[in-house]
């Protein structure tokens, strides 16, 4: 039995929620998958301050985001299909869903991917022995599992996250033996948290790296390498933020074309001002439209919300037009300022959009 | 890199590689293979990879597949570990009515000196334990396996080399001439010369063929495959459609389709194939699929190897066929044969590019 729905979103992360929001709001039958149990993605264990969120919201935390962005849709007809997941795609185009028992197909008039992305961990020789984790994973050990992932631990990366991360691992008694980044700077833009981490008497090491984990069956021991002096430190935990880059697996199954673009995590699919991709009726949103911060993901969540409203004919074209403008004045504000390499990446992709790097994967 | 060559054998497929170690092996100098990707990258890449003789019909292509299949062990001394395993391969049948097919297979076999038994139900449940219990019988042949096709090419390249072989990758032939009686390849990198030219182009022997004014009748099928979790060992035997390899991963695939050169995966043939898998092997159905990819086949027209001299072309040879990690040993030394020796120690007439004439 196939469901028929006006718009597939899979995702229910801050993007896919805030898809959802532009297009359930306005009228439209809106189904979401996610192969997590909760509505939220990644925002429900991030119990840092988001500052700079687009309107209406305010600065709040993460979870709380999460709640927000998951309440405002209670009142609109939102089919949600949690611990599910996209599995494939039929002869026919219309997609494959699967409860993990069963598979059945879906045949949405319009679909938005938002899958969001996934953390790149940091090879070092002995990287696989347990014990070493990604910043992400250690996030979501403590705040959603309520379980403290070690008792010494090395943070490796400097990123905003990997302070964030750093700091809240130090609230639950895990003592940071300390910060490694490869870099002569702190890579975090947001000075407080530097300040948190100095506060705490946790060592920042820079122009520093792993050369070597050791241990037996678990990790016990790290080596860090300066440019003068190895120092060995006994650990249980090494963290590891190697940044993060779009999942990209369903646009690989639906055919999408895809660039590559540095600074908004490597390989993406290729898109438009739309945020449509070369599918047609595929479109995408949040971090697998690239890497950005979590205001600029909302807003490109609303973007391809907005155009699937226009090409459904629920709203008019001189209604889209004027709401796709807000919404790129917007993103500006929140992407060029903070991070302009970043926004400058973006319109370079939109640029490419008819010269993909690598398109028809599937035509040997 | 010289434009100048003894031979040239356009595709670095299974069947283009092991013509090119070959003739290497037999001292001869002077030969590029040229491939438009890169080795494994198509139809060689993207297979089971069974070594497979029985259920080849009729019992002439089988004993041809036989003779291939022997000469693995051979091969595997030669040019290193290919993960080559004659496991033996079983072909359950679950209806009590096709045990008649399976002796008359069994029995055009014998007469080619090709084992092959006709297993009961209970023969087949102790031979393979996690075959379907309401299996009827199976036909086995001792002969059959498996190998690793990355292993085998990588081998059959890095012996090719070691030999002197060049290789230009990246480099898609886009004309072919001949003049004065040597062969002028145009390809996206450079013009080549050379005396003999060898047609190994797999699925795309059509298109080589018609730079040269030839029709080399060969259609492109589609087989998608799933792959397992790793799981610990527990099939014992290459059993069609499925096998588990090394690493504990089971491939499994039955399908067949006209896809042209489109590699995609469709959920319809996945649910099938797993259908089909569980059906012969019910504990699957508890197995995580990993992957699936879609492997393009070469079909020559009427499904049997297209080999040998092409007529009234001099020192210009084709070798295109279906079921080529099978077949690759054989068709490289007989290629070999009949480039050096003008003959070959199996015939191959019947596998002539004439008979479409």
């Amino acid at each position: 039995m196939v469901m028929e729905t006006d718009v597939l979103i899979i995702g229910a992360g801050p993007a896919g929620l805030a898809a959802a929001y532009e297009t359930a709001s306005r009228g439209l039958d809106v189904t979401i998958v996610d192969e997590s149990i909760s509505k939220g993605g990644q925002l429900c264990q991030q119990t840092q301050i988001l500052r700079t969120l687009p309107s209406p919201f305010l600065a709040m935390r993460g979870y709380e985001l999460a709640n927000t962005l998951i309440n405002q849709l209670d009142e609109f007809s939102v089919r949600y299909l949690l611990g599910h997941r996209m599995i494939g795609t039929y002869k026919d185009g219309s997609i494959g869903i699967t409860d993990e028992t069963n598979v059945f197909p879906v045949n949405p008039k319009k679909i938005i991917v938002a899958t969001g992305a996934a953390e790149k961990a940091v090879p070092f020789p002995k990287w696989t022995l347990p014990g070493v984790i990604t910043v992400g994973a250690a996030q979501t050990l403590v705040n959603r599992d309520f379980v403290t992932p070690g008792k010494n631990a090395v943070i490796i990366g400097s990123s905003d996250f990997a302070m964030d991360v750093a700091i809240q691992l130090s609230d639950v008694g895990v003592n940071i033996i300390g910060i490694v980044e490869s870099l002569p700077k702190i890579l975090a833009r947001d000075a407080e948290k530097t300040e948190h981490i100095m506060q705490r008497s946790i060592p920042l090491y820079l122009r520093s790296s792993i050369k070597e984990a050791r241990g037996n069956g678990e990790v016990e021991e790290i080596d860090i390498q300066f440019p003068d002096r190895i120092m060995t430190e006994k650990v249980d935990l090494v963290c590891v933020d190697g940044g993060r880059t779009p999942i990209l697996d369903a646009f690989y199954q639906l055919g999408c074309s895809f660039g590559f673009q540095e600074e908004l995590g490597g390989w993406l699919p290729q898109y438009n001002e739309f945020l449509q991709t070369d599918c047609k009726d595929v479109f995408l949103a949040g971090n697998a439209a690239g890497i950005s911060s979590q205001g600029a993901l909302l807003i490109t969540g609303r973007i391809p919300g907005v155009r699937v409203c226009e090409e459904l004919n629920i709203i008019s074209k001189q209604e889209a037009e004027h709401e796709r403008a807000s919404h790129w004045k917007e993103l500006e504000n929140l992407e060029a300022k903070l991070f302009p390499e970043k926004w400058e990446a973006r319109l370079n992709h939109i640029k490419n959009y008819a010269n993909p790097l690598l398109k028809d994967q599937f035509i040997s | 890199m010289e434009s100048s060559y003894e031979t040239v054998v356009i595709g670095g497929g299974v069947v283009g590689n092991s013509i090119a170690y070959h003739l290497s092996e037999r001292y001869q100098e002077g030969i590029l293979v040229l491939d438009k990707k890169y080795p494994m990258t198509g139809t060689s890449g993207s297979t089971q990879a069974w070594v497979w003789v029985h259920n080849k019909t009729p019992s002439w292509y089988a004993e041809f597949s036989m003779y291939s299949a022997e000469l693995y062990p051979y091969l595997s001394k030669k040019i290193g570990d290919v993960e080559y395993k004659r496991t033996g391969g079983l072909s359950p049948f679950f209806a009590e009515k096709d045990r008649e097919k399976a002796k008359q297979l069994a029995d055009s076999y014998r007469k080619i000196g090709i084992k092959i038994k006709v297993l009961s139900r209970e023969e087949v449940l102790e031979k393979e334990p996690s075959i379907n219990p309401n299996v009827a019988g199976a036909t086995y042949s001792s002969i059959d396996g498996n190998v690793n096709p990355f292993r085998l090419i990588d081998m059959y390249m890095r012996a090719a080399k070691k030999n002197g072989v060049q290789y230009s990758t990246y480099n898609k032939v886009t004309s072919i001439e001949k003049q004065n009686g040597t062969f002028m390849v145009t390809s996206d990198k450079k013009t080549y010369v050379c005396k003999n030219l060898i047609l190994a182009g797999g699925t795309w022997s059509r298109e080589l063929g018609n730079l040269l004014g030839i029709d080399i009748p060969v259609n492109q099928l589609r087989g998608q495959i799933i792959v397992t979790e790793p799981l610990k060992p527990f099939l014992n035997y290459t059993i069609s459609g499925l096998r588990q390899a090394i690493n504990g991963e089971v491939l499994i695939g039955y399908s067949m389709e006209k896809a042209g050169f489109d590699r995609s995966t469709t959920l319809d043939v996945i649910q099938e194939t797993a259908n089909m898998a569980v059906h012969y092997v019910p504990s699957l159905r508890k197995a995580k699929i990993v992957r699936a990819f879609s492997g393009i086949r070469a079909m020559p027209e009427d499904g049997f190897p297209i080999l040998g001299k092409v007529p009234g072309h001099e020192n210009l040879y084709v070798a295109a066929t279906h079921s080529g990690v099978t077949l690759s040993p054989l068709i490289g030394t007989l290629l070999t044969e009949l480039i050096l020796d003008g003959e070959t120690s199996v015939p191959i007439d019947r596998y002539s590019l004439s008979r479409f004439a």
